[in-house]
Protein backbone atom coordinates (compact mmCIF):
# COMPACT_ATOMS: atom_id res chain seq x y z
CA UNK A 1 0.00 0.00 0.00
CA UNK A 2 1.44 3.39 -0.99
CA UNK A 3 1.76 5.98 1.83
CA UNK A 4 -0.95 8.17 0.27
CA UNK A 5 -3.41 5.27 0.47
CA UNK A 6 -3.05 5.41 4.27
CA UNK A 7 -4.03 9.07 4.31
CA UNK A 8 -7.56 10.41 4.66
CA UNK A 9 -9.04 12.54 1.91
CA UNK A 10 -9.65 15.42 4.27
CA UNK A 11 -8.15 15.53 7.75
CA UNK A 12 -10.91 17.55 9.39
CA UNK A 13 -9.47 17.78 12.94
CA UNK A 14 -6.12 18.95 11.53
CA UNK A 15 -7.83 21.45 9.24
CA UNK A 16 -10.01 22.91 11.98
CA UNK A 17 -7.02 23.18 14.27
CA UNK A 18 -5.06 25.09 11.63
CA UNK A 19 -8.11 27.31 11.00
CA UNK A 20 -8.31 27.89 14.75
CA UNK A 21 -11.85 26.46 14.61
CA UNK A 22 -13.04 29.30 12.42
CA UNK A 23 -16.00 27.70 10.57
CA UNK A 24 -16.62 30.87 8.58
CA UNK A 25 -13.08 30.68 7.29
CA UNK A 26 -13.66 27.07 6.32
CA UNK A 27 -16.58 28.18 4.15
CA UNK A 28 -14.50 30.97 2.59
CA UNK A 29 -11.59 28.64 1.78
CA UNK A 30 -13.96 26.07 0.24
CA UNK A 31 -15.40 28.75 -1.98
CA UNK A 32 -11.93 29.83 -3.08
CA UNK A 33 -11.03 26.22 -3.83
CA UNK A 34 -14.18 25.75 -5.90
CA UNK A 35 -13.38 28.89 -7.90
CA UNK A 36 -9.67 28.27 -8.32
CA UNK A 37 -9.49 24.53 -8.87
CA UNK A 38 -11.37 24.41 -12.22
CA UNK A 39 -9.06 27.11 -13.60
CA UNK A 40 -5.98 25.21 -12.53
CA UNK A 41 -7.43 21.96 -13.84
CA UNK A 42 -8.10 23.47 -17.28
CA UNK A 43 -4.57 24.81 -17.34
CA UNK A 44 -3.23 21.38 -16.39
CA UNK A 45 -5.30 19.57 -19.01
CA UNK A 46 -4.03 21.91 -21.70
CA UNK A 47 -0.47 21.56 -20.48
CA UNK A 48 -0.72 17.76 -20.43
CA UNK A 49 -2.18 17.73 -23.95
CA UNK A 50 0.54 20.04 -25.20
CA UNK A 51 3.23 18.35 -23.08
CA UNK A 52 4.06 21.75 -21.63
CA UNK A 53 6.15 20.47 -18.75
CA UNK A 54 6.89 23.90 -17.25
CA UNK A 55 3.18 24.63 -16.83
CA UNK A 56 2.61 21.13 -15.44
CA UNK A 57 5.30 21.73 -12.85
CA UNK A 58 4.04 25.22 -11.94
CA UNK A 59 0.35 24.28 -11.75
CA UNK A 60 1.14 21.07 -9.90
CA UNK A 61 3.05 23.15 -7.36
CA UNK A 62 0.19 25.64 -6.93
CA UNK A 63 -2.37 22.84 -6.46
CA UNK A 64 -0.10 21.06 -3.99
CA UNK A 65 -0.03 24.20 -1.83
CA UNK A 66 -3.76 24.70 -2.12
CA UNK A 67 -4.63 21.12 -1.14
CA UNK A 68 -2.03 21.01 1.62
CA UNK A 69 -3.46 24.21 3.11
CA UNK A 70 -6.79 22.38 3.34
CA UNK A 71 -5.26 19.31 5.03
CA UNK A 72 -6.07 17.25 1.95
CA UNK A 73 -2.95 15.09 1.93
CA UNK A 74 -4.01 12.65 -0.82
CA UNK A 75 -4.87 15.40 -3.30
CA UNK A 76 -1.72 17.31 -2.30
CA UNK A 77 0.33 14.20 -2.91
CA UNK A 78 -1.26 13.71 -6.36
CA UNK A 79 -0.49 17.36 -7.23
CA UNK A 80 3.06 16.93 -5.96
CA UNK A 81 3.41 13.90 -8.24
CA UNK A 82 2.45 16.05 -11.23
CA UNK A 83 4.86 18.77 -10.15
CA UNK A 84 7.72 16.27 -10.05
CA UNK A 85 6.75 14.74 -13.38
CA UNK A 86 6.77 18.24 -14.88
CA UNK A 87 10.17 18.97 -13.37
CA UNK A 88 11.66 15.68 -14.61
CA UNK A 89 10.00 15.97 -18.01
CA UNK A 90 8.55 12.48 -17.68
CA UNK A 91 5.93 12.77 -20.43
CA UNK A 92 4.84 9.13 -20.28
CA UNK A 93 3.60 9.49 -16.71
CA UNK A 94 1.56 12.63 -17.36
CA UNK A 95 -1.88 11.23 -18.23
CA UNK A 96 -2.02 8.73 -15.40
CA UNK A 97 -0.93 11.36 -12.85
CA UNK A 98 -3.59 13.77 -14.09
CA UNK A 99 -6.29 11.11 -13.76
CA UNK A 100 -5.21 10.40 -10.18
CA UNK A 101 -5.26 14.10 -9.38
CA UNK A 102 -8.75 14.54 -10.82
CA UNK A 103 -10.01 11.60 -8.84
CA UNK A 104 -8.45 12.80 -5.56
CA UNK A 105 -9.70 16.34 -6.08
CA UNK A 106 -13.23 15.09 -6.80
CA UNK A 107 -13.14 13.06 -3.59
CA UNK A 108 -11.91 16.09 -1.70
CA UNK A 109 -14.70 18.32 -2.99
CA UNK A 110 -17.29 15.75 -1.86
CA UNK A 111 -15.62 15.39 1.53
CA UNK A 112 -15.40 19.14 1.93
CA UNK A 113 -19.13 19.56 1.22
CA UNK A 114 -19.85 16.83 3.76
CA UNK A 115 -17.68 18.63 6.30
CA UNK A 116 -19.42 21.96 5.65
CA UNK A 117 -22.82 20.33 5.98
CA UNK A 118 -21.82 18.74 9.29
CA UNK A 119 -20.49 22.07 10.55
CA UNK A 120 -23.75 23.75 9.56
CA UNK A 121 -25.82 21.12 11.39
CA UNK A 122 -23.61 21.40 14.43
CA UNK A 123 -24.12 25.18 14.45
CA UNK A 124 -27.90 24.87 14.10
CA UNK A 125 -28.04 22.49 17.09
CA UNK A 126 -26.22 24.92 19.35
CA UNK B 1 2.27 46.14 13.06
CA UNK B 2 2.14 45.90 9.27
CA UNK B 3 2.96 42.56 7.71
CA UNK B 4 3.30 41.63 4.07
CA UNK B 5 2.02 38.32 2.77
CA UNK B 6 3.17 37.33 -0.70
CA UNK B 7 1.68 34.13 -2.06
CA UNK B 8 0.31 33.42 -5.53
CA UNK B 9 -1.91 30.64 -4.25
CA UNK B 10 -5.30 32.03 -3.18
CA UNK B 11 -6.26 29.53 -0.46
CA UNK B 12 -2.97 29.84 1.43
CA UNK B 13 -2.98 33.61 1.02
CA UNK B 14 -6.48 33.97 2.42
CA UNK B 15 -5.72 31.57 5.27
CA UNK B 16 -2.59 33.54 6.19
CA UNK B 17 -4.44 36.82 5.93
CA UNK B 18 -7.20 35.67 8.27
CA UNK B 19 -4.82 34.07 10.78
CA UNK B 20 -2.63 37.14 11.01
CA UNK B 21 -5.48 39.66 11.06
CA UNK B 22 -6.94 37.72 13.98
CA UNK B 23 -3.53 37.91 15.66
CA UNK B 24 -3.66 41.71 15.45
CA UNK B 25 -1.45 42.38 12.42
CA UNK B 26 -2.25 44.91 9.72
CA UNK B 27 -2.02 42.65 6.69
CA UNK B 28 -1.01 43.63 3.17
CA UNK B 29 -1.48 40.68 0.81
CA UNK B 30 0.00 40.47 -2.68
CA UNK B 31 0.14 37.69 -5.23
CA UNK B 32 3.57 37.93 -6.79
CA UNK B 33 7.19 38.71 -6.03
CA UNK B 34 7.37 41.99 -7.92
CA UNK B 35 4.49 43.46 -5.92
CA UNK B 36 6.14 42.15 -2.75
CA UNK B 37 9.46 43.85 -3.56
CA UNK B 38 7.58 47.04 -4.39
CA UNK B 39 5.72 47.03 -1.06
CA UNK B 40 8.89 46.34 0.91
CA UNK B 41 10.76 49.16 -0.84
CA UNK B 42 8.28 51.82 0.28
CA UNK B 43 9.56 54.14 3.02
CA UNK B 44 6.54 53.29 5.17
CA UNK B 45 6.35 49.71 3.95
CA UNK B 46 5.90 46.66 6.19
CA UNK B 47 8.91 45.52 8.23
CA UNK B 48 7.65 41.96 8.58
CA UNK B 49 7.16 39.77 5.55
CA UNK B 50 5.99 36.25 4.81
CA UNK B 51 7.12 35.30 1.34
CA UNK B 52 6.16 32.22 -0.58
CA UNK B 53 9.20 30.63 -2.23
CA UNK B 54 7.70 29.90 -5.64
CA UNK B 55 5.91 32.93 -7.05
CA UNK B 56 5.42 34.32 -10.53
CA UNK B 57 7.63 37.22 -11.70
CA UNK B 58 10.07 37.04 -8.78
CA UNK B 59 10.82 34.13 -6.45
CA UNK B 60 10.73 34.58 -2.68
CA UNK B 61 14.55 34.36 -2.35
CA UNK B 62 14.90 36.97 -5.11
CA UNK B 63 12.64 39.31 -3.15
CA UNK B 64 14.89 38.76 -0.11
CA UNK B 65 18.00 39.59 -2.15
CA UNK B 66 16.33 42.72 -3.55
CA UNK B 67 15.39 43.95 -0.07
CA UNK B 68 18.84 43.24 1.39
CA UNK B 69 20.51 45.31 -1.34
CA UNK B 70 18.84 48.47 -0.05
CA UNK B 71 20.85 50.76 2.16
CA UNK B 72 19.75 53.21 4.85
CA UNK B 73 16.30 51.75 5.22
CA UNK B 74 14.89 50.04 8.31
CA UNK B 75 15.51 46.31 8.62
CA UNK B 76 12.81 44.02 7.22
CA UNK B 77 12.35 40.64 8.90
CA UNK B 78 11.52 38.12 6.20
CA UNK B 79 10.22 34.59 6.56
CA UNK B 80 10.15 32.27 3.56
CA UNK B 81 7.14 29.98 3.29
CA UNK B 82 8.01 26.84 1.46
CA UNK B 83 7.08 23.27 0.78
CA UNK B 84 10.76 22.69 0.10
CA UNK B 85 12.34 20.84 2.97
CA UNK B 86 15.81 19.79 1.85
CA UNK B 87 18.84 21.18 3.66
CA UNK B 88 20.06 22.68 0.41
CA UNK B 89 16.82 24.59 -0.03
CA UNK B 90 16.90 25.87 3.54
CA UNK B 91 20.50 27.03 3.13
CA UNK B 92 19.71 28.70 -0.21
CA UNK B 93 16.71 30.46 1.31
CA UNK B 94 18.64 31.79 4.28
CA UNK B 95 21.61 32.75 2.10
CA UNK B 96 19.27 34.91 0.01
CA UNK B 97 18.70 37.10 3.05
CA UNK B 98 15.67 35.48 4.67
CA UNK B 99 15.69 35.46 8.46
CA UNK B 100 13.65 32.31 8.87
CA UNK B 101 11.59 29.81 6.96
CA UNK B 102 8.39 27.88 7.58
CA UNK B 103 7.32 24.66 5.96
CA UNK B 104 3.84 24.69 4.41
CA UNK B 105 1.18 23.94 5.48
CA UNK B 106 1.91 26.08 8.51
CA UNK B 107 0.75 25.59 12.07
CA UNK B 108 -0.86 28.86 13.28
CA UNK B 109 0.77 28.77 16.72
CA UNK B 110 4.22 28.14 15.26
CA UNK B 111 3.69 30.90 12.67
CA UNK B 112 2.73 33.42 15.34
CA UNK B 113 5.60 32.40 17.61
CA UNK B 114 8.11 32.82 14.78
CA UNK B 115 6.68 36.23 13.95
CA UNK B 116 7.00 37.24 17.58
CA UNK B 117 10.69 36.37 17.25
CA UNK B 118 10.79 38.68 14.26
CA UNK B 119 9.13 41.44 16.24
CA UNK B 120 11.74 41.06 18.99
CA UNK B 121 14.52 41.40 16.43
CA UNK B 122 12.89 44.52 14.97
CA UNK B 123 12.45 46.04 18.43
CA UNK B 124 16.11 45.33 19.14
CA UNK B 125 17.07 47.02 15.87
CA UNK B 126 14.94 50.04 16.74
CA UNK B 127 16.68 50.31 20.11
CA UNK B 128 20.10 50.08 18.46
CA UNK B 129 19.22 52.75 15.92
CA UNK B 130 17.86 54.96 18.69
CA UNK B 131 21.03 54.47 20.73
CA UNK B 132 23.22 55.22 17.70
CA UNK B 133 21.23 58.37 16.95
CA UNK B 134 21.53 59.36 20.61
CA UNK B 135 25.30 58.92 20.49
CA UNK B 136 25.50 60.79 17.21
CA UNK B 137 23.56 63.67 18.75
CA UNK B 138 25.81 63.70 21.82
CA UNK B 139 28.89 63.72 19.63
CA UNK B 140 27.69 66.66 17.57
CA UNK B 141 25.76 68.82 20.02
CA UNK B 142 26.52 70.87 23.08
CA UNK B 143 25.12 69.04 26.12
CA UNK B 144 23.87 72.19 27.89
CA UNK B 145 22.13 74.02 25.06
CA UNK B 146 21.64 71.18 22.53
CA UNK B 147 23.04 73.52 19.87
CA UNK B 148 25.71 72.25 17.47
CA UNK B 149 29.01 72.01 19.30
CA UNK B 150 32.10 74.01 18.42
CA UNK B 151 33.74 71.35 16.25
CA UNK B 152 30.62 70.69 14.22
CA UNK B 153 29.62 74.32 13.65
CA UNK B 154 33.15 75.13 12.47
CA UNK B 155 33.17 72.14 10.19
CA UNK B 156 29.79 73.14 8.75
CA UNK B 157 30.90 76.74 8.23
CA UNK B 158 33.88 75.45 6.22
CA UNK B 159 31.53 73.41 4.06
CA UNK B 160 29.09 76.29 3.62
CA UNK B 161 31.97 78.56 2.57
CA UNK B 162 33.02 76.10 -0.12
CA UNK B 163 29.43 75.71 -1.27
CA UNK B 164 28.84 79.47 -1.36
CA UNK B 165 32.01 79.99 -3.43
CA UNK B 166 31.02 77.23 -5.82
CA UNK B 167 27.51 78.62 -6.24
CA UNK B 168 28.74 82.23 -6.26
CA UNK B 169 26.38 83.07 -3.42
CA UNK B 170 26.98 84.67 -0.06
CA UNK B 171 26.60 83.53 3.51
CA UNK B 172 26.76 85.58 6.67
CA UNK B 173 28.69 84.49 9.73
CA UNK B 174 27.58 85.92 13.07
CA UNK B 175 29.47 85.72 16.32
CA UNK B 176 27.30 86.65 19.31
CA UNK B 177 28.36 87.08 22.89
CA UNK B 178 26.06 87.57 25.88
CA UNK B 179 26.81 90.86 27.60
CA UNK B 180 28.01 90.79 31.21
CA UNK B 181 27.35 87.08 31.47
CA UNK B 182 30.10 86.65 34.05
CA UNK B 183 28.05 88.83 36.39
CA UNK B 184 25.07 86.48 36.03
CA UNK B 185 27.20 83.52 37.07
CA UNK B 186 28.91 85.46 39.87
CA UNK B 187 25.69 86.94 41.24
CA UNK B 188 23.18 84.12 40.83
CA UNK B 189 25.38 81.04 40.45
CA UNK B 190 26.13 78.73 37.56
CA UNK B 191 22.77 76.92 37.51
CA UNK B 192 21.06 80.25 36.77
CA UNK B 193 23.76 81.02 34.20
CA UNK B 194 22.95 77.69 32.59
CA UNK B 195 19.27 78.62 32.45
CA UNK B 196 20.18 81.83 30.67
CA UNK B 197 22.35 79.97 28.16
CA UNK B 198 19.61 77.44 27.43
CA UNK B 199 17.01 80.16 26.90
CA UNK B 200 19.44 82.13 24.72
CA UNK B 201 19.96 79.01 22.58
CA UNK B 202 16.21 78.55 22.27
CA UNK B 203 15.72 82.19 21.20
CA UNK B 204 18.55 81.99 18.68
CA UNK B 205 17.11 78.86 17.09
CA UNK B 206 13.66 80.42 16.99
CA UNK B 207 14.96 83.52 15.24
CA UNK B 208 16.79 81.82 12.34
CA UNK B 209 15.48 79.84 9.39
CA UNK B 210 15.46 76.05 9.29
CA UNK B 211 18.43 76.00 6.90
CA UNK B 212 20.58 78.38 8.98
CA UNK B 213 23.04 77.01 11.54
CA UNK B 214 23.51 77.85 15.20
CA UNK B 215 26.29 76.50 17.41
CA UNK B 216 27.84 77.14 20.79
CA UNK B 217 31.33 78.47 20.12
CA UNK B 218 32.49 78.76 23.73
CA UNK B 219 31.16 79.75 27.20
CA UNK B 220 28.65 82.47 26.30
CA UNK B 221 29.64 82.82 22.63
CA UNK B 222 27.44 81.61 19.80
CA UNK B 223 28.36 81.14 16.18
CA UNK B 224 25.70 81.37 13.49
CA UNK B 225 25.58 80.94 9.74
CA UNK B 226 22.85 82.59 7.72
CA UNK B 227 22.74 80.84 4.38
CA UNK B 228 22.00 82.76 1.18
CA UNK B 229 22.28 86.00 3.11
CA UNK B 230 24.43 88.68 1.51
CA UNK B 231 25.74 92.03 2.66
CA UNK B 232 22.46 93.85 1.99
CA UNK B 233 20.45 91.86 4.52
CA UNK B 234 23.18 90.73 6.90
CA UNK B 235 23.06 93.63 9.31
CA UNK B 236 19.26 93.74 9.48
CA UNK B 237 19.13 89.99 10.16
CA UNK B 238 21.75 90.34 12.91
CA UNK B 239 19.72 93.11 14.51
CA UNK B 240 16.57 90.96 14.42
CA UNK B 241 18.45 88.22 16.23
CA UNK B 242 19.87 90.64 18.77
CA UNK B 243 16.37 91.99 19.45
CA UNK B 244 15.01 88.47 19.82
CA UNK B 245 17.53 87.94 22.62
CA UNK B 246 17.01 91.23 24.44
CA UNK B 247 13.28 91.80 23.91
CA UNK B 248 12.15 89.93 27.02
CA UNK B 249 14.04 89.15 30.23
CA UNK B 250 14.88 85.50 30.80
CA UNK B 251 12.70 83.85 33.44
CA UNK B 252 14.94 81.97 35.86
CA UNK B 253 14.54 80.33 39.25
CA UNK B 254 15.94 83.53 40.73
CA UNK B 255 13.55 85.80 38.84
CA UNK B 256 13.53 87.58 35.49
CA UNK B 257 16.96 88.60 34.25
CA UNK B 258 17.54 91.11 31.44
CA UNK B 259 19.85 89.67 28.79
CA UNK B 260 21.52 91.37 25.85
CA UNK B 261 23.89 90.21 23.14
CA UNK B 262 26.61 91.88 21.08
CA UNK B 263 27.19 90.58 17.58
CA UNK B 264 29.95 90.62 15.02
CA UNK B 265 28.57 90.31 11.49
CA UNK B 266 30.49 89.05 8.48
CA UNK B 267 28.84 88.63 5.08
CA UNK B 268 31.31 86.61 3.02
CA UNK B 269 30.32 88.25 -0.25
CA UNK B 270 31.88 86.98 -3.46
CA UNK B 271 35.38 87.96 -2.51
CA UNK B 272 36.99 84.67 -3.43
CA UNK B 273 38.25 81.91 -1.14
CA UNK B 274 38.96 82.79 2.47
CA UNK B 275 40.01 80.48 5.25
CA UNK B 276 37.79 79.70 8.19
CA UNK B 277 40.48 81.06 10.48
CA UNK B 278 40.48 84.41 8.65
CA UNK B 279 36.71 84.63 8.81
CA UNK B 280 36.59 83.83 12.52
CA UNK B 281 39.31 86.39 13.19
CA UNK B 282 37.43 89.07 11.22
CA UNK B 283 34.08 88.41 12.85
CA UNK B 284 35.77 88.38 16.26
CA UNK B 285 37.17 91.86 15.57
CA UNK B 286 33.64 92.99 14.67
CA UNK B 287 32.29 91.52 17.89
CA UNK B 288 34.99 93.33 19.83
CA UNK B 289 33.94 96.54 18.09
CA UNK B 290 30.33 95.95 19.19
CA UNK B 291 31.49 95.49 22.78
CA UNK B 292 33.56 98.66 22.58
CA UNK B 293 30.55 100.51 21.17
CA UNK B 294 28.65 99.92 24.40
CA UNK B 295 27.36 96.34 23.91
CA UNK B 296 23.84 95.23 22.91
CA UNK B 297 24.54 96.13 19.27
CA UNK B 298 25.73 94.59 16.01
CA UNK B 299 28.84 95.58 14.05
CA UNK B 300 29.72 94.64 10.52
CA UNK B 301 33.19 93.21 10.00
CA UNK B 302 33.88 95.49 7.07
CA UNK B 303 34.76 98.85 8.68
CA UNK B 304 33.33 100.75 5.71
CA UNK B 305 29.93 99.19 6.37
CA UNK B 306 29.92 99.61 10.14
CA UNK B 307 26.78 100.94 11.75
Amino acid sequence: MAPEDMQVVLDVPDLLARLENDRELLVELSEILKTEYPTHLRSLEQAVSGEDMKTVERTGHALKGMFAALSAARAASAASQLEQIGRKGDKLALRNALTILESEAAALLIELDRCLEAAKNEDSHR
Amino acid sequence: MKILIADDEAVSRHLLEKTLTRAGYEVIAVENGVLAAEQLSRPDGPRLALLDWVMPELLGPDVCRHVRQRRDQPYVYMVLLTSKESKQDVVAGLESGADDYLIKPFDPDELKARLRTGLRILQLEDKLVEAREGMRFKATHDPLTSLLNRGVIMDLISKELVRAQREKSSITVLLGDLDHFKQVNDTYGHPIGDEVLRETARRLLASVRSYDLVGRYGGEEFLMVLNSCGAINAFARAEQIREAISKLPVQTARGALPVTMSLGVLPTGESGPRSLEDILAEVDVALYAAKMAGRNCSKLADAKCSV
